[in-house]
């Protein structure tokens, strides 16, 4: 009688939270994936008939979707590294004792960036990085006598991680930050009785520690770098060509310019699987990391 | 100090049960000089119309269609009256999401609809009905540094070959002076500019009949052109610059000429644009003589709840008395008696620019038609500008928007 009752309790402590997951999160997944086998046309609503997989075919066939599954996929791995081997270091450095008094307004104007709303900073760069009127490249030549166009098709794409470096190395330095302050001093009181080096002590406790941090951040990080939209869209369009077009521009041209909604959903579809598929790689890899440690 | 409570309470209160008792249209707008124009003439427009109040909501370009495709969606729109442009008149109107104003237009005495420059008022008549009146147009026209050219001697080029060879003369890069401001940016920025190329050599994208014919020899050498151009006489970036880029350099002083909006001459004659170089602009008819046309429209949703009464605010901003206030005021005009009219001409920006801008109307052709319209324009600004980023050769990247049309279109 009273293990019933507890049953029914758990289900009804739970059942709030079940019925709001389901209405944000599965009921807009399950549409989504309905949507993508039908040719829905918001223009002709009437006229959606379903066409199975015919959307996914179509998609894998796409050479502006596959090329800007390649661009993400280079933008999400360039990005999510630089800013956490950056954030890294500077969290590092900030750890330092000597730098303890300064900590707090060196975090505070370094964590800055992240505040910015994306579409001022993109914007920003626009015309910060305008190879005519840029205040960059007017001091790179006049200084370093070097001229470059950073929004050309060679250096755009590349251009678009710089600027997603500057402004969200400060969520991996926020990360790793606390990730270190939060780590037992023991280990390291232990370590250095032992007679470990500094570079010992960083590489067998420092970062085995710091693991689990180092995985939330890195995960968290490329999951929004894989939905880069608000730079692509003040900044080149997906240009110069489809040089910087990606997965969520691309979609989101497809189903809100074009209002082929049934393509949009199963190319949508198509990139949550590729970010599982990447999330999965990664959290294996750091896994096996931890096993063979 | 009582009796000023009072005299405010009652005041407040008056004025509230005035607000209540008139009806509010919710107008979408873009943001930019012309809406300014339209908030100055609202006094008039409640003068006449004591019962109705008008709140605009202006923002960017980019935020329009998606704000107004979503109110197409709701049981009743949250806008009364929209602004809808030329790309998208046929697919709204195909997919039934706006209202017939032939109705309206008949029942209003004086309206005058045979007035706009039908070049201009036919693109919002889908299948023999009128879904939208023009609000302005944004034809372009080639705006040209007059002092330089009288200074250098160069006439003012008529055909297209005439004008690359003019630009690429009067390019001086170490100076950072460039024949040209262009905004090659992929998607409409670049189809905008180089289609005037294509209509100056006789070429299309798709033909009268309906057919795709953008690979065509005259395309190829419009194109060919047009890649030169970025090459040689336009600023470096190009590729990526949308018409800010364009904007600021000329207003900078760095380039000779812009093929731009035909409104941009006022707007870079002012002194608090262009400091010393206002009044140095002049306009001219684009190379070849047949230009990109632009323009709105003024439509009413389908599901709008009051359509009387926004067509009553409609009737009122595009009659020919309001269009010509707006004219002075600085709107590009969509009346033929408004661009021929003397005081237009002398409390506005001059006979040469009015009648310039009616010389371009009478021939501009827009950049695509039909309810594929966006997607023909983001197919055809892609491939342009993959030729112009050199990405791919003129013939692939033809050969290319002529296969993706034909498969968009079913050919």
């Amino acid at each position: 009688m009273k293990k019933r009752h507890l049953i029914s309790d758990r289900i009804l402590f739970v059942l709030p939270l079940w019925i709001t997951v389901s209405f944000i999160s599965i009921y807009p997944l399950i549409s989504a994936f309905l949507t993508s086998l039908t040719d829905q046309q918001l223009v002709a609503l009437a006229a959606t008939k379903f066409v199975g997989a015919n959307n996914y075919y179509a998609a894998f066939k796409d050479v502006r979707f596959l090329k800007s599954i390649t661009n993400t996929v280079i933008f999400v791995l360039y990005a999510v590294s630089l800013e956490f081997l950056l954030g890294f270091m500077l969290a590092l450095v900030l750890h330092r004792h000597f730098l303890r008094r300064i900590r707090g307004i060196a975090r505070s104007l370094l964590f800055t960036p992240m505040f910015v709303t994306p579409v001022a900073v993109g914007l920003m760069f626009r015309y910060m990085l305008n190879v005519e009127y840029g205040i960059i490249p007017y001091l790179l030549r006049t200084l370093l006598g070097i001229r470059v166009d950073f929004f050309s098709p060679s250096y755009a794409l590349f251009s678009i991680v710089l600027i997603d470096v500057w402004q969200w190395t400060p969520f991996m330095l926020l990360l790793l930050s606390a990730g270190l302050e939060s780590l037992p001093q023991d280990c390291y009181e232990a370590a250095k009785v032992d007679g470990a080096g500094a570079f010992a002590t960083f590489w067998y406790i420092t970062i085995p520690l710091l693991r689990p941090i180092m995985l939330v951040a890195i995960l968290i990080r490329m999951l929004d770098a894989f939905r880069v939209y608000e730079y692509i869209y003040t900044i080149t369009r997906g240009g110069p060509g489809s040089a910087t077009e990606t997965i969520m521009y691309h979609i989101y041209q497809v189903g809100f310019r074009f209002f082929r909604m049934g393509e949009a959903s199963s190319k949508a579809v198509v990139f949550a699987f590729v970010v599982l598929i990447f999330v999965i790689a990664i959290y294996r890899a750091l896994r096996r990391y931890e096993e063979w440690v | 100090m009582k009796w000023v409570l009072v005299v405010c309470l009652g005041l407040g209160l008056l004025t509230g049960i005035a607000f209540a008792q008139q009806k509010v249209l919710t107008i979408i707008m873009e943001d930019l000089p012309e809406t300014d124009i339209i908030r100055a003439l609202l006094p008039e427009f409640y003068a006449a119309n004591p019962d109705l109040r008008v709140v605009i909501d202006s923002m960017p370009y980019e935020a329009m269609r998606d704000k107004i495709m979503t109110q197409f969606f709701a049981p009743v729109s949250g806008y009364d009256i929209i602004i809808v442009d030329n790309p998208w008149t046929d697919e709204f109107a195909a997919a039934g999401w706006l209202t017939p104003l032939d109705d309206f237009i008949e029942a209003t005495p004086g309206y005058n609809y045979n007035d706009f420059i039908s070049a201009v008022a036919d693109i919002a008549v889908y299948q023999n009905t009128i879904y939208g009146v023009p609000f302005y147009n944004y034809a372009v026209a080639l705006i040209v540094r007059q002092d330089i050219f009288d200074a250098r001697g160069f006439p003012i080029p008529r055909t297209l070959k005439e004008y690359v060879e003019t630009a690429i003369a009067l390019t001086d890069k170490a100076a950072g002076f460039y024949g040209a401001a262009m905004q090659a940016q992929r998607g409409y920025k670049i189809f905008e500019e180089c289609a005037n190329y294509f209509y100056a050599l006789g070429a299309e994208v798709i033909d009268a009949e309906g057919r795709v014919v953008i690979d065509s020899p005259q395309a190829k050498e419009a194109l060919r052109l047009y890649c030169l151009m970025v090459e040689k006489a336009a600023q470096p970036g190009a590729v990526t610059h949308g018409f800010d880029e364009a904007m600021r350099l000329m207003a900078g002083g760095r380039a000779a000429t812009m093929i731009s909006y035909n409104w941009m001459l006022p707007t870079l004659n002012k002194p608090e644009i262009s400091g010393k170089y206002a009044g140095k602009f002049a306009i001219y008819p684009v190379p070849g003589s047949k230009a990109v046309l632009g323009a709105w429209y003024w439509a009413i949703p389908h599901n709008a709840a009051d359509k009387e009464s926004a067509w009553r605010f409609i009737a009122w901003v595009s009659s020919p008395e309001t269009q010509k206030k707006a004219a002075i005021l600085g709107s590009a005009p969509v009346r033929i008696s408004v661009l021929t009219d003397p005081e237009v001409w002398e409390k506005g920006f001059g006979k040469d620019y009015y009648l310039t801008v009616l010389e371009i109307l009478k021939t501009a052709k827009p950049l695509a038609r039909g309810p594929y319209a966006e997607q023909i324009i983001e197919i055809v600004g892609l491939e342009l500008n993959n030729a112009a980023s050199g990405l791919k050769t003129v013939e692939d990247a033809l050969r290319d928007a002529a296969d993706e049309l034909k498969k968009l279109l079913g050919q």
